[in-house]
């Protein structure tokens, strides 16, 4: 059977293009069809606006035509979710709050999509206020598993992930903050990556956690998410934890020796579903079988890894939502007399349950009397998990472990145990607090659904970690695999 | 670790309005995970934290004027606004 265009990767369909033999406009249409058959059943997107992206497909074939090509991604269609700014488009977070907020300027990362020739593509539903790991927080629709539409897709990131994996995109930017690219990726059977924290400017990204959060590429492939990468990571003023163009000269490059790959100590034991060990075990066979230097490193703080990141979490985000008052944007609530009244209400009417527990758990943490207990317990155990990876990256290139302990559930299993949803992320979290590069590489199922495994790697190691996935997925048939819907 | 809270404090600092059915789920769900998080008590940390990810000997920009929204494009997502100054309801009481 001939391949649709719907399942081309992006690199594919770059060189099909420059080769002459597709026009962007030919590759929109394909994905407005398949859009119409299928956004209904999946819930990715929020929001496609078809005239917009069919005239961005025309200036890139005119572009094209006239030896004016921009990039390697131009006349490329990337969805964006939606709490990135994109200058006229909704920025609703899938919050009540900002439902009728409609962003005046663009994230930093559409400008370099822009600049590059991209089509920006649609908006993708998430967790609302990327709070949650499933996308049943979203208050605009749910979102489901494209390999079971029983199951969620994972979240924050959740849109993401589905469009990729149904083929309604190429291409498509998550934001992560605790795993919220690559619990999802996992999830689909996709590609999904963490960069180093300030490699990619947050200029445009809607707060929650800012010590933590990063905007990152999810693809099919591995080398479409490299060249994803590429485009957005570039020096921005606006943010100041982005990297400048001295620190980025030293970032490193891939090299030809011997990998060495760290196992931490007792990483398949409790909590782990057995598909999932299997799946994981595979993959650390496959490098070995390769020349991979296996290595046990100890990680004796991970246990304190989810904890600590929900304080901090919560903690920054109860401080980031302060700016919901109903006063310069977002909903305000109708029946208010006084500015206490306008706040309260406004906030009460428009964040939904996991935002307000958050919110609520925030506000504990670093509340008189028990701040030291728990915010300043948290950010020296932070500390340690991120001196405790530093010191395991010192002598490995990167750790493997699985993405996630268990493969996607059903809908609305865990909706009534929010600590239950909050050890989802248990894998991924550490490269949040320590500010690590970390990427979720498909390499099986568990039953019907898919799996990952997940590498974290030095700061600025983000060509290794792509090197050593490519490795793997040139040996296997995971990129290529596709549900039936 | 203490770990007892007092739903309505707190509700009140977060500017929230809880119904009474939320402060009893929110109250049992917080305790859940607030029991969790003892281990984080239990644990030998370091006292001196740098916690800093990045180096941000840059963090802070020349005092310049740089670009900004403008008030139409501000006033244009402004839930309520009026010659082209963003309204709020009254704050000051009229004297009386």
């Amino acid at each position: 059977m001939a391949e649709e265009i719907y399942q081309l990767s992006a690199t594919e369909i770059s060189s099909r293009l420059a080769a002459g033999k597709l026009t962007s406009r030919a590759v929109v249409e394909a994905l407005i069809v398949r859009y119409h058959q299928l956004n209904k059943k999946i819930g990715a997107f929020t929001s496609l606006d078809e005239k917009d992206v069919l005239a961005q497909a025309d200036a890139s074939d005119a572009r094209r035509k006239a030896g004016k090509v921009l990039s390697p991604l131009d006349g490329i269609p990337v969805a964006i979710k939606e709490n990135i700014a994109v200058k006229g488009q909704p920025l609703t977070c899938s919050s009540k709050m900002l439902a009728n907020l409609v962003s005046p300027y663009d994230a930093h990362v559409v400008e370099a999509l822009k600049s590059a020739g991209a089509i920006i593509y649609g908006r993708l539903n998430m967790d609302e206020f990327a709070m949650g790991s499933s996308t049943e927080n979203s208050a605009i629709q749910k979102t489901f598993n494209p390999w079971d539409l029983a199951c969620i897709p994972g979240g924050s990131s959740g849109g993401s992930a589905a469009s990729l994996a149904s083929g309604l995109v190429p291409l498509a930017l998550g934001s992560d903050t605790g795993g919220s690219i690559r619990q999802p990726a996992s999830h689909c059977g996709i590609v999904g990556m963490k960069p180093t924290y300030g490699l990619v400017s947050r200029f445009g990204l809607v707060a929650f956690a800012s010590s933590l959060d990063q905007i990152g590429p999810m693809a099919r492939t591995i080398a479409d998410c490299e060249l994803l990468l590429k485009v957005l990571a570039t020096p921005d003023a606006r943010d100041m934890t982005c990297f400048d163009s001295t620190q980025r000269s030293q970032l490193p490059v891939a090299t030809e020796k011997s990998l060495r790959i760290g196992i931490p100590k007792g990483l398949l034991g409790k909590g782990v579903g057995a598909e999932v060990a299997a799946a994981t075990q595979a993959a650390i066979d496959f490098y070995k079988s390769k020349g991979a230097t296996i290595v046990e490193v100890d990680l004796p703080s991970s246990e304190l890894a989810v904890p600590t990141y929900y304080v901090v979490a919560t903690a920054e985000a109860s401080s980031n939502l302060a700016r919901y008052d109903g006063v310069r944007y977002g909903h305000r609530s109708a029946n208010a007399k006084t500015p206490i009244e306008m706040m309260t209400n406004s906030r009460s009417e428009g964040f939904g349950p996991e935002v307000k527990r958050r919110i609520l758990l925030g506000t504990f943490v670093l509340s008189a009397g028990y701040a030291d207990a728990y915010y300043v317990r948290a950010l020296r155990a932070r500390s340690k998990i991120r001196a405790e990876h530093l010191a395991a990256l010192e002598k490995v290139d990167m750790i493997l472990s699985p993405t996630v302990p268990t493969p996607a559930f059903k809908v609305g299993e865990k909706v009534s145990d929010p600590l239950q949803l909050y050890l989802e992320d248990i894998f991924t979290i550490p490269a949040n607090l320590a500010g690590l590069p970390a990427l979720s590489v498909p390499c099986g199922k568990s039953g019907h659904l898919p799996v990952g495994f997940h590498l974290v790697g030095a700061p600025l190691s983000e060509s290794k970690l792509f090197a050593a996935a490519q490795l793997f997925e040139s040996a296997h048939s995971f990129a290529n695999q596709q549900p039936t819907l | 670790m203490a770990k007892g809270f007092d739903i309505d404090h707190l509700a009140k600092l977060a500017r929230l309005n809880l119904t009474a059915e939320e402060k009893v789920l929110y109250s049992n769900q917080l305790t859940h995970v607030l029991t969790y998080f003892e281990t984080l008590a239990k644990a030998d940390l370091p006292v001196n934290s740098d916690v800093a990810l990045v180096v941000t000997e840059k963090a802070l920009r020349s005092d310049e004027p740089g670009m900004s929204l403008g008030s139409d494009a501000v006033t244009k997502i402004a839930p309520a606004s009026h010659d082209g100054q963003i309204s709020v309801p009254r704050v000051v009481d009229d004297e009386s």
